[in-house]
């Protein structure tokens, strides 16, 4: 039977239809949860959290729906080796809930995406991320080449990872850098970081490999279409660039 | 002036209501008659006149009756679609507080689109500011405000924006506008109108939102009365609270909805609360059905009690909308908002709930506490009105004299203060702060070029365009031309990425229509409006009237038609964008300079003024429309942007910003003089700077015999340059260095939005 992928919307998710539409394109079995189905949730093989604003932000990005009952089965199916991935609020939401970089205890985060800087404003623009991790060291990024550069928005005003000096030495010995900001390139510097997030850090993963945060959205430059200055006659429909990660997580989702 | 304190009806109108009722209009009667009767709800003054603008046309699915218009985008897999579009103002409430202001402007234009049934696709923003130089002014405050609402309300709701424009003038320190268009996609076939259908007689009224609370009660005629500082305060209070995080759970809870319905194949009314209220909608929403109806404000959901009743019944608290369906259908609705999108659990008291009833009686009647407050013959109330103001002639300036060059001044210089200009440097600090790009549906985000794109049906090659315009340095000079140039412009724009231009939008701001000045300048900006939208075959498919723009120091707003353009495409592979692509390429410019630099950048950056405006020759401009397109569809485009605010060498730059922002650091372009190609014809500033419209064009030098070609019959078309491998722009043997150019660029406005 193929394996059955949840992705979450809590109250302000507003990035579900793209990301279902192309975890459907990559192959994935995958269905929207509403906030009022969440019992359904345990019958599902792997979960994606997407963008938006759940509970508008209320605290700090991801603080709320981190409490909320539709992450109890995600934490207890993390626990069991379910993937998870979420991208902008779905990444604030999995650190705010502990799950990554795991280096604490459940729904006691020791670092956050939080305001942007030095302007603390709502930024978009388009990026590029890197795989900073041994491809295999991440399940969800396991069919991935090395160093691989995907292409992505951030659009978001709490981006920018923060952590005290203690626990960004433990993220970055324990490997959970999963991507850093890149430029068009390949190469990395702090000009190519949007919002001064400590180390680069564009996704972070945790220490079991199966739960994958990410910031910028790799599901919206993810289409021939949203490159029409490189487009490709008919293939203008085809998927491109962001979804390679996505593939990579329809197949780790496979093999679960 | 005002009769009765806090309601702006003139004693003649009060005189007709108590005629018709014969006897004095109870507390509520007075204040639905009020909100219905303002400028805002009812066009009194400008009905009739706005009558005179085309509104149908091949593409025209839905002209300008309900809430948006509707445009034929074209088919796909047997299914036709539509764009839905719909142009709001939000100017008095975000002069007073910008934050909100701008932000329900968003919010309910959203609705307008979401109640035809459709998927909200974009939003576009035309923002007008007045100075913004002094950090502690309240216009600074305003503009920043404005953008800031703008950014969290669009954002929170995952609607992306994608067009936009901003000028900064004087004339708007005590008047801003804040515009706001919005756009949706639906099947034609599922199309749900705003109006009770055929049979609707006894059918259940059904409120979903939010808890009706006491704010933005008098808000349809506070936006009909001018702004008075000392009135600020209680101003406030007209003012409505924005709630996007509802706002998103209502829109899900909506499209469930629509689903629901097609399974059902259920033809319904949905409309949205804006202006007016519970009453204001319900009226409408019924009278438009040919029917009355019956409203029990008991019934309604309120965040506090106690509430007066005219205040539960005309308060347009935000996030509301209006069902009139079957009663066996209510369950349904209310166990989806209610239940699965758990409403109550969203904001406090927030649900759907039925409030009344569609009678065949054409009365409208509510009732409170069980006693009948409002009892009136419902067509007086929602079409009875109208306002004939008297017109005077607008002198047209005598520009028959032919005009002197302008000379003696230095190229370099000039370049550099065009581009730093308030109205022509990059918009990037402002909308960097909107998401351009949530629902993974665009093509092209602002920035890539003078129009946004999407890909609105999933799955689908097809493509909508948006661009809007309208450039306030031309109407003190001729009001009429300036409206044709607004068209003009948000055609050209959306020409510029390959597609058809299929139909527009249009906000008409203005100052107060009882000063007969600024009532002739409406009627005469109708007129220009009128001329280029049936020259272009573009109609208009709705719109929006803004009037009383003005100060109670009696200080107008710049006479201010603001259009909006959508344009369609078959397959988005023929989108074209403006960065030029590499060096080798040739040059054009397609479009005539002329000697009319009136309301041009450069005069006001000289200090100049002139009143002569570039003309609009129709029948070559078509042509030149058409060869872009056939160049688009053909391929032979490698990029294209319109020449507009700067003349063509802004537009050049702009073209080669975008290379080098896109980290290509190796293509700018070198220019011939301009008396090579002009032939003399024009001066060289006027080439250079002149804002008289046409494109620049980016052809690969194996294109060029294909391009020459289909553009062999088309006037106006003069190849200036090429393209080459060093990032300057070569103009008149001087080099400018593009990246120095570029920083100047951007620069004025990151320190306003840092």
């Amino acid at each position: 039977m193929s394996r059955r992928i949840a992705v979450l919307v809590f109250p302000g998710t507003n990035s579900e239809e793209e990301t279902l539409r192309l975890l459907l394109a990559c192959g994935g079995d995958a269905h929207l949860v509403h906030w009022s189905q969440a019992a359904l949730l345990p019958g599902f093989d792997a979960y994606v959290l997407p963008g938006g604003f759940a509970y508008e932000d209320r605290i700090r990005a991801g603080a709320i729906a981190a409490h909320d009952a539709m992450m109890d089965p995600v934490l207890a199916g993390a626990a069991q080796g379910k993937l998870a991935l979420g991208v902008c609020n779905g990444a604030q939401i999995l650190l705010e809930a502990g799950l990554v970089p795991g280096t604490g205890e459940v729904r006691r985060p020791t670092a956050a995406f939080t305001r942007n800087a030095p302007a603390p404003h709502f930024v978009c623009r388009h990026v590029h991320v890197k795989l900073a991790v041994d491809p295999a060291r991440c399940a969800i990024t396991a069919a991935l080449p090395k160093y691989a550069l995907i292409p992505a928005w951030t659009a978001n005003g709490e981006g920018r990872l923060a952590a005290s000096e203690e626990h960004l030495q433990e993220i970055e010995r324990g490997e959970h850098i999963a991507f850093v900001y890149a430029h068009a390139d390949g190469s990395v510097d702090a000009s190519a970081t949007p919002n001064q997030s400590a180390l680069g850090i564009a996704g972070l993963v945790n220490r079991e490999g199966n739960v994958l945060a990410l910031m910028p959205h790799p599901e919206r430059d993810a289409w021939t279409f949203n490159h029409p200055d490189e487009r490709r006659g008919d293939a203008i429909l085809a998927t491109s660039g962001g979804a390679a990660l996505f593939r990579s997580f329809v197949e780790a989702v496979a093999r679960t | 002036m005002a009769e009765i304190s806090g309601v702006a009806l003139r004693s003649d109108e009060l005189a007709r209501i108590r005629e018709r009722l014969g006897r004095e209009p109870s507390e509520v009667e007075l204040h639905a008659f009020d909100a219905q009767w303002s400028e805002h709800c009812s066009y009194k003054s400008s009905r009739h006149q706005l009558k005179r603008l085309p509104t149908s046309g091949r593409y025209v699915v839905l002209g300008p009756a309900e809430d948006s218009g509707i445009l034929h985008l074209g088919e796909w897999n047997g299914e036709r679609y539509g764009i839905v579009i719909a142009h709001e103002s939000h100017n008095h409430p975000s002069q007073v507080v910008p934050f909100e202001g701008a932000a329900t402007g968003i919010g309910g234009i959203v609705r307008d689109v979401l109640c035809m049934g459709a998927q909200v696709i974009a939003v576009a923003d035309p923002l007008r500011f007045g100075r913004i130089e002094d950090p502690h002014s309240h216009q600074r405050y305003v503009a920043q405000g404005v953008v800031d609402g703008i950014s969290a309300y669009g954002n929170a709701i995952g609607v992306p924006n994608i067009a936009g424009d901003v000028y900064f003038d004087e004339r708007f320190d005590d008047n801003c506008l804040v515009n706001v268009v919005a756009m949706g996609v639906v099947k034609e076939a599922e199309i749900i109108h705003s109006y009770a259908p055929p049979g609707a007689g006894g059918w259940d009224i059904v409120l979903v939102g939010k808890a009706t609370d006491p704010s933005g009660f008098g808000g349809a005629s506070f936006s009909s009365l001018t702004l008075d500082a000392a009135d600020e305060d209680a101003n406030k209070g007209a003012v409505q609270v924005p709630d996007p995080f509802l706002k998103s759970v209502l829109m899900r809870a909506s499209y469930r909805v629509f689903g629901f319905l097609r399974e059902r194949g259920l033809t319904v009314g949905f409309k949205d609360l804006g202006a007016g209220g519970i009453m204001g909608c319900s009226a409408e929403i019924t009278a438009a059905g040919g029917y009355g109806a019956r409203i029990d404000l008991d019934a309604v959901n309120v965040a506090v009690d106690g509430m007066p009743p005219e205040v539960i019944a005309v308060g347009e608290t935000q996030e509301r909308l209006l069902w009139v369906v079957p009663p066996d259908v209510t369950p349904e609705l209310v166990r989806i908002y209610n239940d699965e999108f758990t409403l109550p659990e969203i904001a406090y008291n927030a649900r759907a709930v039925k409030i009344g009833t569609v009678t065949a009686e054409k009365r409208y009647v509510l009732t409170h506490r069980g006693a009948s407050v409002m009892d009136v013959d419902i067509d007086f109330l929602t079409g009875s009105i109208r306002d004939d103001l008297p017109v005077s002639e607008i002198a047209t300036p005598d520009v028959t004299t032919e005009r002197p060059l302008v000379t003696g001044v230095q190229l370099d210089e000039l370049i550099e203060r065009v581009l730093a200009h308030a109205d022509v440097c990059s918009r990037e600090p402002l909308y960097q702060r909107y998401d351009a790009v949530v629902r993974g549906c665009t093509v092209i985000p602002r920035g890539a070029a003078a129009a946004g794109v999407l890909a609105p049906v999933p799955g689908s090659p097809l493509g909508v365009a948006l661009a809007v315009a309208g450039n306030p340095r031309y109407s003190h000079i001729d009001v009429r031309l300036a409206a044709e140039h607004a068209v003009y412009d948000a055609v050209r724009k959306v020409v510029a990425t390959g597609a058809r231009p299929i139909g527009l939008t249009d906000c008409l701001n203005f100052g107060n229509p009882r000063k007969i000045d600024h009532y002739s300048e409406l009627v005469s900006a109708i007129d220009g409006l009128a001329r280029a939208a049936e020259r272009f075959g573009t109609p208009f498919v709705s719109g929006n009237v803004s009037l009383y723009n003005e100060s109670a120091k009696g200080r107008a707003i710049p006479a201010s038609p603001i259009v909006a353009c959508v344009g369609a495409f078959d397959d988005i592979a023929s989108v074209v964008t403006m960065p030029l692509k590499s060096a080798g390429s040739v040059l054009y410019a397609v479009g005539r300079p002329q000697n009319a630099l009136g309301g041009s950048v450069l005069l006001d950056v000289l200090g100049r003024s002139d009143e002569h405006l570039p003309r609009i020759d129709y029948e070559v401009i078509l042509r030149q429309h058409e060869l872009l397109y056939e160049a688009a569809q053909s391929r032979v485009l490698r990029a294209a942007h319109p020449i507009g605010n700067g003349g063509l060498l802004v537009a050049l730059c702009e073209m080669a910003f975008a290379t080098l922002r896109k980290g290509r650091a190796h293509v700018g372009a070198q220019i011939d003089e301009a008396w090579q190609w002009t032939h003399g014809s024009v001066g060289d500033l006027e080439a250079h700077f002149g804002e008289a419209g046409g494109f620049v064009v980016e052809i690969a030098a194996s294109d060029v015999e294909a391009f020459e070609g289909l553009a062999d019959d088309v006037e106006g078309v003069y190849e200036i340059g090429v393209t080459i491998e060093r990032p300057v722009l070569v103009v008149d043997d001087e080099a400018f260095d593009l990246h120095r150019l570029c920083d100047i660029w951007r620069a004025p406005l990151r320190e306003v939005y840092p």
